[in-house]
């Protein structure tokens, strides 16, 4: 109870600074950072979508680091749901779990437009809405049905995480070339004032390593799930 | 927010957030979470963040409830290692004897799926330890009595001690949990 009326005055407080925040809008509010990607966004990283000129140009080292992040998340769930002993049998448990007959006649015919819309918006990452990641997750998703569709399908867990790492190590290897061309650490290979085509050639790239590191990623965590407990 | 069709969502935000927490049934719950982040990609997309509300629908409205689902799937079972090697030779062969009807009727008395197995290797710890099996189910021939061993921090164990106390044939067996280095 006691617990209850502190937290009364700390939802207060955070209502009165966010409405203070609110009056103060127009001295805080600038946008001078939105008026420079907006001219320059396009015609020095190629990217007609924004965030990806922003994700794979102006600021790649947070995105090795997120891409890292989730490399560590992976490898944590891994660790926690791995098993000593052999699994003599490993479908002792499938016969009796049950999926609807609905479920996977639909998954199957959704499975290949899932698959293709996921490399579309990988693909597609520097024109229109999406990416590596979004694309990477669209494409789990197709996976992950896989599973639900056959359980009795069998996946080498380690050859995944050995596959993400090979990736990363990629990821890093790629963006650290610019410094060779260019003088500059973590951008784009093709001098500023290369030809913008040539550019996107840097981040479709990226944009497929990312997507299969996130892919592979979410399945990896997905199928740690589908073993625990069997 | 943008005209009428920004706050409506909002206003069935808050309804399907409510819904979430009060409700007891877990696959509608998960079946709400995904209806959740639609309406919430939905107002992503009206605030001209496409991007966010890609990322929204796969993970959330994809990936999340499938995996709740397969995690609740397993905690509704009884996991049951049967050592006396019933139905090892042939699956579909009935189970008999008492033991079973004790099983069964505790499952369907807190709802659970039984799942009876006979095809571990390990000892009786790893088994309990990184297979998740609930009860193991032995036979001391000498005196009669089946032996259930179970963890003694685990929910079920407890619930089935209360539940056949005063059967004479069967004898409770607890295996402590060693120290974990996590």
């Amino acid at each position: 109870m006691i617990r209850r009326l502190f937290a009364l005055p700390l939802l207060l407080g955070l209502f009165l600074i966010f409405a203070i925040a609110l009056l103060d809008y127009q001295t805080l509010y600038q946008d001078s950072a939105r008026v420079f990607y907006q001219t320059y966004g396009y015609l020095q990283t190629g990217s007609l979508n924004l965030v990806t000129a922003i994700y794979l140009d102006y600021r790649l080292l947070d995105t090795l680091f997120e891409a890292g992040i989730l490399l560590i998340a992976v490898t944590g769930v891994s660790w926690i749901a791995q098993h000593d002993n052999v699994e003599h049998n490993p479908l002792f448990m499938l016969d009796r779990f049950k999926i609807p007959e609905l479920f996977v006649s639909l998954a199957r015919i959704i499975y290949p437009i899932v698959l293709l819309f996921g490399i579309y918006v990988v693909f597609n990452g520097h024109l229109a809405p999406g990416g590596g990641f979004q694309g990477g997750a669209i494409l789990a998703t197709a996976l992950l049905i896989l599973y639900y569709i056959d359980l009795k399908k069998k996946t080498n867990l380690q050859r995944i995480f050995t596959i993400e790492k090979w990736l990363y190590l990629l990821l890093v290897g790629i963006s650290m070339i610019s410094f060779f061309t260019r003088g500059v650490w973590f951008t784009n290979f093709i001098p500023l004032e290369g030809d913008l085509l040539l550019k996107s050639i840097f981040l479709i790239t990226l944009n497929l390593i990312i997507g299969a590191k996130v892919a592979l990623g979410l399945t990896a965590i997905f199928i740690a799930f589908l073993k625990e407990g069997r | 927010m943008n005209g009428w069709l920004g706050i409506l969502l909002q206003i069935f935000l808050i309804i399907t957030a409510i819904a979430v927490v009060f409700h007891k049934n877990h696959f509608t719950i998960i079946i709400l979470m995904s209806v959740f982040s639609l309406i919430a990609a939905t107002l992503y997309m009206i605030n001209q963040a496409p991007d966010v509300a890609i990322a929204e629908v796969a993970i959330n409205a994809a990936i999340i409830p499938l995996i709740y689902v397969i995690a609740i799937s397993r905690q509704r079972e009884l996991i049951v290692y049967d050592k006396l090697q019933h139905g090892a030779i042939d699956p579909q062969q009935p189970l008999v004897g008492e033991i079973y009807q004790y099983l069964e009727d505790f499952s369907n008395k807190h709802k659970l799926k039984l799942n009876i197995c006979c095809d571990l290797v390990g000892n009786d710890q790893t088994v309990v330890r990184d297979l998740n099996v609930d009860i193991l189910v032995d036979l001391d021939a000498k005196q009669k009595q089946y032996i259930l061993k179970g963890k003694s921090s685990n929910v079920l164990m407890k619930k089935m001690m209360k539940d056949l106390k005063g059967k004479t044939n069967v004898r409770f067996e607890m295996i402590e949990e060693g120290e974990n280095l996590d």
